[in-house]
């Protein structure tokens, strides 16, 4: 097989695998949620799934600075037992 | 004056006066302290996140205060003394925030909505 055609079906490849993809955005940023609260469980348990961890930027889209208010109000939040620290 | 807001968890087994005799309490050293009390929320039984002693439920009362940083720090220090007393956060508040719908007693224990990655 010629180099250029397997740098071709790789490049296919890659395109079907990322190029589709719903793209992330910050939940915070779009609903213009100004002040994250501590106390809103609801709102905080979507950011923290089944083992009761915070859900990474990577993952949720979350901006670098609603990230870190978010992270804030979870660590309140688990301080007053509104939150679990763990899932078991 | 500095806004705090500040949150402690009772005992599940204290009775509504009791509970309202600390809140009592509380007010008073706050306003003898030149403080003053803004808001007093009560958010009744709630089931606790995790375990805190062998209580599985708790108490949970909001109180909102503006005062000089030692009156909280009496506050807080009225909290640890209460036996009846099992958790407390005090934050302060350093800018606007928006009135926020009292946190309903019903919407306490709720599966997470969401799933994650799995491990």
């Amino acid at each position: 097989m010629d180099p250029r055609d397997r740098d071709r079906t790789k490049t296919k490849q890659f395109r079907k695998k990322f190029l589709f993809r719903k793209k992330k955005f910050c939940k915070f940023c779009e609903e213009k949620i100004p002040y994250i609260d501590y106390k809103d469980v609801r709102l905080l348990q979507g950011f923290t799934p089944e083992r009761g961890k915070i859900f990474p930027r990577r993952i949720s889209g979350t901006c670098a600075k609603h990230q870190r208010e978010l992270m804030q109000a979870i660590k309140r939040a688990r301080n007053i037992a509104l939150l679990p620290f763990t899932a078991d | 004056m500095v806004k705090y807001e500040s949150i402690f968890v009772a005992d599940p087994a204290a009775t509504d006066d009791e509970v309202s005799g600390l809140v009592k309490g509380f007010e008073e050293s706050i306003t003898a302290a030149s403080g003053k009390v803004l808001k007093v929320e009560r958010w009744g039984k709630r089931r606790l996140a995790y375990r805190v002693g062998r209580h599985e439920d708790g108490n949970y009362t909001l109180i909102l205060m503006e005062c000089p940083p030692a009156a909280a720090r009496e506050l807080e220090r009225r909290y640890r003394m209460n036996d009846r007393i099992l958790k407390y956060l005090t934050v302060r508040i350093d800018k606007d925030i928006p009135e926020t719908p009292p946190v309903a007693a019903a919407a306490s224990t709720e599966a997470p909505a969401e799933t994650g990655e799995t491990e």
